[in-house]
């Protein structure tokens, strides 16, 4: 409001009153003008205050307000310039000494003034809308003194001189420099920007740049961030001291343009000390800093967060198609977690856990581990991994955290549906064989699986645990049902898998030995004299078994596949046999029978067999004979079963071909659920719509749902439009 | 204790009256004594032998050296106060004398502590009470200004038009709106200084960049420095404008809707809360009401309502209305002064009234005044005829009438500056009400 005051009023002429005496405000004034120099002659002592303030009081109350204000005014200005022209005498450093001290005097002058005025500053002044007295006190010094032209820029010069001082490492009257720049700010902001702050930040931009310049030409980037840092520190700390505080954060954004923005991209990109050696030699003290001082400027992080993004996808994309690396698939893992245990801590620890380079950092392990088809594969290895061995030497917190990792990985992955499959299978033999070291640990990682991609995709896995459990109490049943009648048998265990939970294998069935098919035979009538309705087909592809075998005359305890197991049965009864004959009689697959003769007869430390001719191959026309001259030092010999490994070439072409099978109903039924709800559709629409809908389990090819639509259309639950062929409608 | 070394000796106009500097340091910085008794004046009170001559009236520096010894004012009969103010305002005093008058505001402890006769014609348009313990009241084409002495300061007028609503910017300011005249660029809102009145500024409507003459209404301010007010143009340009009262300038217009009535508003009120700016129209041409609150960031209605389509007789018929952002809603009073409650975060329509005073209907003087409504301190104010009546609590409990026995139906009243000023239409009388301030014993 008080702009608008002043703007419109107008001073008017004042009406005088007869006054008794004509001379009576002459002689009033008198006093007080002589009061007022006594004042600035520091002579007050011989004055009465009563009286003078008596005086003001009367020339306010017989209207002689004006001539009291307007004589005020002259004489504090006569005053002042005096005052100027002392101080503009002053000579070299006593110039901001003489200021200060004539400021100080003026001010208590001021007050004294002020004190003898107080009447007038309460009636006449506001009435009148006239500047209070000491307003006008420091108007009057900031026009006579500050902006005298003999001091203006003489004291603009000696103050920048000083901070230039400074800067350059001198110590400097920090107390006196600071009632001067308190003197400017009292004097109004104006002032104080005018004649100081803005000729100062230009000053500092110029020394900042011819400083910054040199500091990059000669540092490398860790201590050239060192050093900007301290500058900043230094500005900084000198507005505390004795500069305004709104100065702050003018200082700090010339500093930070200066010595940050304008060389940020050499210093992020610099040679051998930049951003990407920094992050390589885990450099955390130098990282925070850059963060912390790029954090400042506008795009700062934006290039540290680029930079830092290009350096992991090359170093990732390199990781994870070094050929070299795809044969250890366990390794290929624990290389892809421990760089991002290495990288989650430089983020943690350097860049304040900022979220934006948390999601640089995942968008770029997303992008190199999917630029590898086998990831899927070789992570759900590393499960398998972990989950047989591991356990051994981790304690069960560390599993929980490698499996957090995995699962890390795994959300990373594209191709969900693709580690499903060799989840699967993985987790299936590990089942069967009765590898897996703790349950808890897989029931979690289950656990885990779901959270993340709901009941669907575990559902399968679950049954699979259900399955076994099922087993063992089927087992107890069928023994306390049989008791005696099979005591002489061998000992069976069956586990009866649920046709569609477990990954479906080649029912290669062989022919079993007779005295186990006995004992086979009567578990089938068992269960399915429990169970109706139930067919039961032997894997004989996926068992186990124990057998005894003497050597000799050393009594031994084989551990071997149900393949191995009918090999080794058929040498009860001769000693040697032609490959030809062990096919005829087992009809076990060439391809597995080969693998099993090799792990029974080459393995050295587990030949139980001999072949002729010791070569490490099977060869059709080899010959087989029981080595009784086989020993060990243990009691109980587990022939090698064949363990999940890398799938071979043409098994992986053969789980990718399972992979694209599988999709195509869910695909299908992606599609029809959009268009049962949409009604109408075009294609790129619905491409996207089935994408968005899928992308939890994999990233459906855009040809292949072409071809689902037209396979949809060709069953009629969709049709062209008659007159748009881009949009589909649905078929109730 | 020995002597006191702090003992001050004044010879007032002949008295001698002796004090401490402990009791002379109660008149702050800011008075003859701060000022005299600072150290650049080498008057050092310890010296008990020096006297200090004072050349004014010794019985008034008696009841203000009481003053500032207890804090409470004692004006013997025989001086008259305004001889007591003048001395406290040579003394730099007057602001303490002020404060020890009367109390800070409870409307259930309210006093008549005085009654003024104007000696303006006709009845009153309003009354509105100052920040600081004055007022002004509108009376047909002038503004009279009391500052808290109840002095009276010269007159506001707008080229003598019809004074339609005034309001206090600050102590020193008043803003009043009056009608224009048909033909002449006169009329419109102008800043008024409340000690001398003089025109300081005149505010300016303009459509499509041209200055347009215009009647103003009902007016309001906020804290962000904006002036409001409901506008009539000459070629329709009805609605609110807002001026900047830094600058003078005219910074928004929101053009009444359709259908809906702003220009012709009877009643404006900021609401902090909200940033929204309440509009009541109450006495309309077009014979509704409507109350509506703008959101002036999106030019959007917030919150509306309008009794169209009511019967015209409708005894609850809104006659004033005003926002308890608190409590969210509005409140509203008929003319038998039923008070009624709106939800402000709904927008059903649906007003709860309270029917308390049934028995007003059969008992109503002949020259009846419309009710209105204040809030202050979470009290609720309603005038009605002679009286005004005090509401406290969730519920609105009726808890204190205030009523003076002559001076008629009470046309507007205001609350400020710890006062009640109270308006009555019959024989230009004002009351002032006051908190007695807590007394020591």
């Amino acid at each position: 409001m008080s702009g608008a005051k002043k703007r419109n009023f107008q001073i008017e002429a004042f009406k005088h009153r007869v006054v008794v005496d004509p001379k009576y405000a002459e002689k009033t004034w008198k006093i007080l003008e002589d009061a007022i120099h006594e004042i600035y002659n520091h002579n007050a002592s011989g004055l009465s205050f009563e009286e003078l303030y008596r005086n003001a009081y009367n020339m306010v109350l017989h209207k002689f307000g004006e001539k009291l204000y307007s004589g005020l005014v002259s004489t504090m200005t006569s005053h002042l310039k005096k005052i100027a022209k002392s101080i503009e005498a002053a000579q070299g450093a006593m110039f901001l000494e003489e200021l200060n001290r004539n400021w100080t005097e003026h001010n208590k002058a001021l007050q004294m003034i002020r004190d003898i005025l107080m009447y007038m500053d309460r009636t006449f002044i506001p009435s009148t809308h006239k500047t209070p007295v000491h307003e006008l006190g420091l108007n009057l010094w900031r026009d006579n003194i500050i902006h005298s032209s003999k001091i203006q820029t003489r004291l603009q010069d000696t103050l920048l001189e000083l901070v230039q001082c400074e800067r350059t490492g001198d110590v400097i009257n920090r107390g006196l420099t600071r009632n001067i720049t308190k003197m400017l700010m009292d004097l109004g902001p104006s002032v104080y920007q005018e004649n100081f702050e803005k000729p100062f930040l230009d000053v500092s931009a110029d020394f900042y740049r011819v400083e910054s310049q040199q500091f990059i030409e000669h540092c490398d980037c860790g201590d050239y961030l060192k050093k900007a840092e301290k500058r900043l520190n230094e500005e900084i700390e000198r507005v505390s001291h004795y500069l305004d505080a709104r100065s702050e954060a003018k200082i700090t954004s010339v500093v930070e343009k200066e010595m940050i923005e304008s060389h940020m991209h050499r210093l992020v990109h610099m040679e051998n000390s930049g951003l990407v050696s920094m992050i390589m030699d885990e450099k955390f003290e130098d990282l925070g800093r850059m963060y912390n001082l790029l954090l400042r400027v506008p795009n700062g992080l934006t290039i540290i967060k680029e930079v830092m993004t290009s350096h992991i996808r090359e170093t990732g994309k390199d990781l994870v198609t070094d050929p070299e690396r795809l044969k250890d698939p366990v390794n290929f893992v624990q290389e892809l977690l421990d760089k991002k245990d290495r990288l989650d801590k430089i983020i943690n620890l350097a860049f304040n856990n900022d979220k934006n380079f948390q999601n640089a950092l995942n968008s770029s392990f997303e992008y190199f581990i999917n630029l590898n088809p086998r990831s899927p594969e070789f992570i759900s290895l590393f499960v398998d991994d972990k989950l047989r061995n591991g356990l051994k030497k981790d304690k069960e917190e560390d599993i929980e955290t490698v499996l957090d990792k995995v699962m890390m990985l795994f959300r990373y992955l594209q191709e969900k549906d693709v580690f499903e499959k060799y989840y699967k299978q993985h987790l299936a033999k590990r089942l069967l064989s009765g590898k897996t070291s703790s349950d808890d640990a897989e029931r979690s990682l289950i656990v885990k699986l779901k959270t993340e991609c709901g009941y669907q995709f575990t559902s399968k896995l679950e049954g699979m645990f259900t399955d076994m459990k099922t087993s063992q109490d089927t087992m107890h049943g069928f023994y306390d049902a049989m008791g005696a009648e099979i005591a002489d048998c061998p000992t069976l265990s069956v586990q009866v898998l649920t046709t569609g939970s477990w990954p479906t294998q080649s029912s290669s069935t062989c022919n079993l030995p007779p005295e186990i098919l006995g004992v086979c035979d009567k578990f089938k009538t068992y269960y399915l004299g429990t169970h109706t309705g139930r067919r039961l087909t032997w894997q004989t592809n996926m068992g186990t078994a124990v057998l005894g075998a003497t050597f000799g005359n050393v009594q031994k305890e084989l551990g071997v596949s149900t393949y191995q197991m009918c090999i080794l049965m058929l040498f009860n009864h001769s000693d040697r046999l032609s490959y030809k004959e062990i096919e005829q009689a087992t009809e076990i697959p060439p391809s597995d029978l080969k693998r099993c003769l090799q792990s029974l007869a080459c393995v050295k430390g587990k030949n139980v067999l001999r072949k002729d001719p010791m070569s490490k191959d099977i060869a059709e026309d080899d010959a087989f004979y029981f080595n009784d001259k086989f020993t060990t030092k243990l009691y109980r010999v587990k022939i090698g079963t064949v363990v999940a490994q890398k799938e071979s070439e043409p098994e992986k072409q053969e789980t990718r071909q399972r992979v694209e099978e599988d999709r195509k109903p869910q695909i299908e039924a992606a599609i029809v659920r959009i268009m049962k709800s949409r009604r109408v559709l075009d294609h790129n629409n619905i491409v996207t719509e089935v994408t968005k809908q899928l992308q939890s389990r994999f990233l459906p090819n855009p040809v292949v749902i072409k071809k689902r639509i037209e396979s949809l259309i060709e069953r009629e639950f969709l049709e062209r439009d008659k007159t748009d062929r881009k949009l589909y409608r649905y078929l109730a | 204790m020995g002597i006191q070394k702090d003992r001050v000796r004044f010879n007032v106009g002949g008295r001698v009256f002796e004090t401490t500097a402990t009791t002379l340091a109660n008149s702050g910085r800011n008075s003859l004594f701060g000022a005299m008794f600072n150290e650049n004046w080498d008057l050092q009170p310890n010296i008990t032998t020096t006297e200090h001559f004072i050349d004014r009236n010794p019985d008034c520096f008696s009841v203000l050296l009481d003053l500032l010894r207890t804090g409470e004012l004692y004006i013997p009969s025989n001086i008259p106060e305004k001889l007591l103010y003048r001395e406290a305002l040579f003394y730099g005093l007057l602001d303490h004398v002020r404060t020890a008058k009367w109390g800070p505001f409870d409307g259930n402890r309210l006093h008549l502590a005085r009654s003024i006769t104007g000696r303006a014609p006709g009845d009153g348009t309003a009354i509105r009470a100052g920040p600081d313990g004055g007022c002004c009241v509108a009376h047909g084409s002038m503004v009279h200004v009391y500052d808290w002495m109840l002095e009276e300061h010269p007159p506001i007028t707008l080229d003598y038009q019809r004074v339609n609503d005034a309001i206090w910017v600050d102590s020193e300011s008043i803003v009043i709106s009056a009608c224009e005249r048909l033909g002449r660029d006169d009329g419109g809102m102008g800043l008024f200084s409340s000690s001398t009145g003089e025109l300081r500024y005149k505010f300016h409507v303009s459509h499509e960049n041209l200055v347009k003459s215009y009647t103003g209404g009902a007016l309001s301010f906020n804290s962000d420095y904006k002036l409001f007010s409901s506008c009539k143009g000459r070629s329709n340009e009805y609605g609110v404008g807002v001026w900047d009262q830094v600058t003078g300038k005219q910074i928004d217009f929101f053009y009444e809707p359709q259908g809906w009535s702003l220009g012709d508003a009877d009643k404006l009120q900021w609401l902090n809360g909200t940033n929204c700016l309440l509009v009541a129209t109450l006495f309309p041409r077009k014979d509704n009401c409507y109350i509506s609150l703008l959101d002036f960031r999106d030019k959007s209605m917030a919150w509306s309502w309008s009794d169209i389509g009511a019967p015209i007789a409708d005894e609850r018929r809104v006659r004033d209305a005003i926002a308890m952002e608190e409590t969210n809603s509005i409140c509203v009073v008929n003319e038998y002064e039923d008070l009624g409650f709106m939800d402000l975060r709904s927008n059903n329509g649906i007003v709860r009234w309270s029917s308390r005073s049934r028995l007003m209907k059969g008992k109503m003087p002949d020259e009846p005044c419309y009710p209105k409504l204040a809030l202050h301190g979470g009290q609720l104010f309603s005038s009605m005829n002679d009286s005004v009546s005090v509401f406290c609590g969730p519920d609105w409990v009726l808890t204190s009438r205030l009523r003076n026995s002559h001076g008629g139906s009470i046309c507007d009243f205001s609350i400020g500056g710890d006062r009640l000023f109270a308006l009555h239409s019959d024989e230009n009388v004002f009351d002032i009400w006051e908190t007695r301030p807590l007394s020591i014993i």
